[in-house]
């Protein structure tokens, strides 16, 4: 049997019609011109074909090859079955019928894989990879941050209180250790109640905070939180992750930008959300361990989280918030904390011999 | 089948995804897609690109793509790369032949390293190094400044270097395209262009964009023969001033005009062989094509690009066509080598499909 197609030469923009017998060891094409070449199976090569409606398209030679076009795909399916041991050199026709399953299994898998990836894979290699990480380096980041975040003239320095804070610090770090980490608590006059740990060991107090404390046990509580922080190395796991899920989403857009990473980039960031209240609710319990081993008043802890309760939380929790807030909702967090602290043994308590209103002045001129 | 001799060649520029000789579009009437191309010697004029391409192959290819890139931890993204643009030039039919993408993943991984290597380290060198070391603001000013001019002039290294691959990659029957300019004078051109038209307060645009295509369009054959182009910026002075004056009042969409003229423009003065491109690509038609993908592409998240490139290489192919007799007779294979180099570095700077 004959097959019509046309014969390129690969040094010339001119087609040739051809007529192709498909022989025992290869091809036998006879051009318009009279000329007839025989192309053996094992220098042959498919590079178009493959989907439906393509021509087949066969090539012999290096770079600049000679080709041969064949309209009808049947074609393929005669010259699989001569060319018998090289048969895998020519793509099966009826591989296209698995297409449309395989791509669905492809698609089912990779939004699989990206799940796993995401729950499992990301923190775990985070997490390995966090330990090549020496503490130095981490030291030397947490230094610079502090450096260019807090002007000296914000920091507040009055050496007989902060005694007293760090004395709380020292009493945390004695029931745990922690290693290489020089751990040290800074407090730093900014009306906004919040806290930091950078990595390396610099925890960062600011005063709204510290106001907002009624008891060195409270603020034993936010120490303990940040420490694990600090010591699980959250701050060095989440740029791993970052840069982890920015290497997903190149896998998953593809050959494009813009637009379509953009669109991804939302997800990324929803998804350092979520990373980020894992850590969160890492360092509460971590913390709240750490707060029992120390024989701290636990119950300072959960006041203090009790304290920060949006009044909007109080109410009602809202289901969208869960996803959106980088902190877990401190109702649940409080909750979480009631349970861990449940069986605690007599506390010891703190600073027994000093006014903590006066402590808590220890930005004052 | 038979015919022969008599053909033409557009370049297929699918999606963008091949540089070159797009730009452009149009054609005399662009009845519909489903045009079919002239079969044969017949018609002296009106030489058609066809786009078979659908939406749904491309998009089961990249799904596997997607897939194949997770599991080998985003090694396969460079062969995922050539399986598209395998299935798009091989989509684009000119003269009843399909145009087919030579390239390998191995050199286009290869191409990535060497760029980032050469180039990228370098240039991240110069933007970090002194701010770890914490140099003085001098030094620090001075770094980045240097940044700067490196980028400035890595950006033509990379087009050049990305034309030269891409265009040395693509065939047509059998006959490869290739790209010939010199790197350093393309340097030189884009250089001295960018500084007038920031001198110029963008005023220069229209005769800077015009000519670097123009430099990129002339250094271009299939095989033995060459591309010409002989527009001048000055020409799209005008329809510039006009985008400039009805930017406010048109809320920007006025853009949309002045990119189909200069697309329409562009095309018109691309020659080859004595034979001249046309374009119908109007403002109204570019605007449709490209709300339209962008609605694809944010309601399915993002996920349904491989549509708007299609839909992108169909616009294209419908409003691109060659005009008048062609004698493909003369013309002899001429390859050119070529590194995928300038393709990786062209990776870091900007996408190989804007979409938006």
């Amino acid at each position: 049997m004959s097959w019509q197609g046309h014969y390129l030469d690969g040094q010339s923009a001119q087609r040739r019609r051809a007529t192709v017998q498909v022989a025992p060891t290869g091809l036998e094409i006879t051009t318009d011109d009279g000329t007839t070449r025989r192309w053996p199976f094992s220098q042959i090569r498919q590079t178009q074909g493959q989907y439906a409606g393509e021509p087949v398209r066969l090539e012999r030679g290096g770079e600049l090859s000679e080709a041969l076009i064949m309209p009808d795909v049947a074609f393929l399916t005669a010259v699989r079955a001569a060319a018998t041991a090289r048969r895998g050199r020519f793509h099966n026709p009826r591989w296209r019928l698995l297409r449309t399953p395989l791509t669905l299994a492809a698609g089912l898998a990779a939004i699989g894989l990206v799940a796993v990836l995401y729950r499992w894979g990301i923190p775990a290699a985070a997490g390995v990879a966090t330990r090549f990480v020496p503490v130095a380096w981490e030291a030397r980041l947490g230094d610079e941050v502090f450096a260019r975040l807090v002007e000296p003239e914000h920091r507040c320095q009055n050496p007989e209180r902060q005694r007293a804070i760090d004395s709380i610090l020292a009493r945390l770090t004695q029931a745990q250790g922690v290693g290489l980490y020089r751990l040290r608590v800074a407090v730093v006059d900014w009306p906004d109640a919040n806290a930091l740990a950078l990595p390396g060991g610099q925890i960062v107090i600011l005063k709204g905070l510290l106001e907002m404390t009624d008891s060195p046990e409270m603020l034993a509580g936010v120490l303990a939180h940040e420490v694990q922080h600090i010591v699980k190395r959250h701050t060095t796991r989440a740029i791993i992750q970052h840069a982890s899920t920015g290497l997903m989403v190149a896998a998953i857009a593809g050959d494009v930008s813009g637009i379509v990473t953009f669109a991804l980039e939302g997800a990324r960031v929803v998804g350092a959300l979520n990373y980020s209240r894992r850590a969160e609710e890492e360092a509460d319990v971590e913390g709240m361990r750490l707060l029992l081993q120390a024989r701290v008043d636990p119950a300072g802890m959960i006041a203090f989280f009790e304290q920060t309760l949006h009044p909007r939380e109080r109410a009602e929790p809202n289901g969208m918030w869960r996803y959106l807030s980088t902190h877990p909702l401190s109702r649940e967090r409080v909750a979480a904390l009631r349970a861990l602290a449940r069986g605690a043994g007599p506390p010891v308590k703190l600073l027994p011999d000093r006014d903590w209103k006066d402590v808590k002045r220890i930005c004052a001129a | 089948m038979g015919q022969d001799v008599r053909a033409t060649w557009p370049a297929p520029s699918p999606g963008g995804i091949t540089p070159a000789l797009s730009n452009g579009e149009n054609a005399s009437v662009p009845t519909d897609d489903v045009a079919r191309p002239p079969r044969a010697t017949g018609s002296a004029t009106g030489h058609r690109l066809v786009f078979h391409g659908r939406g749904w192959s491309l998009f089961g290819i990249h799904i596997v793509n997607v897939f194949l890139t997770l599991v080998t931890l985003t090694i396969f993204y460079f062969w995922a790369k050539v399986r598209g643009r395998r299935y798009v030039f091989g989509q684009t039919e000119f003269e009843g032949d399909r145009f087919t993408f030579h390239g390998r993943g191995t050199e286009l991984l290869l191409g990535f390293i060497k760029a980032m290597v050469l180039f990228g380290i370098p240039l991240t060198a110069l933007n970090y190094v002194p701010q770890i070391l914490d140099a003085s603001t001098p030094v620090t000013a001075a770094t980045s400044l240097a940044a700067y001019a490196l980028v400035l002039v890595l950006i033509p290294v990379a087009r050049a270097g990305a034309r030269r691959y891409r265009l040395s990659r693509t065939s047509w029957r059998g006959i490869h395209f290739s790209f010939r300019g010199r790197t350093a004078e393309f340097v030189r051109v884009f250089v001295v262009g960018s500084l007038l038209a920031v001198v110029t307060l963008g005023f220069y645009y229209p005769v800077f964009a015009t000519r670097n295509h123009a430099f990129m369009m002339r250094h271009s054959y299939f095989g033995t023969a060459k591309f010409d182009f002989d527009g001048h910026g000055r020409d799209l002075l005008v329809d510039f001033l006009y985008a400039v004056l009805l930017t406010l009042p048109t809320f920007g969409f006025a853009w949309f005009w002045f990119a189909a003229a200069k697309r329409r423009y562009f095309w018109e003065r691309t020659s080859f062989l004595g034979a001249r491109f046309r374009s119908t690509v109007t403002g109204g038609r570019l605007l449709r094509l490209k709300l339209g993908n962008l609605l694809v592409i944010i309601l399915t998240l993002g996920l349904g690009w491989p549509f708007a490139m299609i839909r992108t290489a169909r616009f294209t192919c419908r409003h691109v066509m060659l005009e008048g007799a062609l004698d493909l007779g003369a013309i002899r294979q001429h390859a050119e080598g070529a590194t995928a180099t300038g393709e990786g570095l062209l990776s870091l700077f900007e996408a190989d499909l804007d979409l938006g």
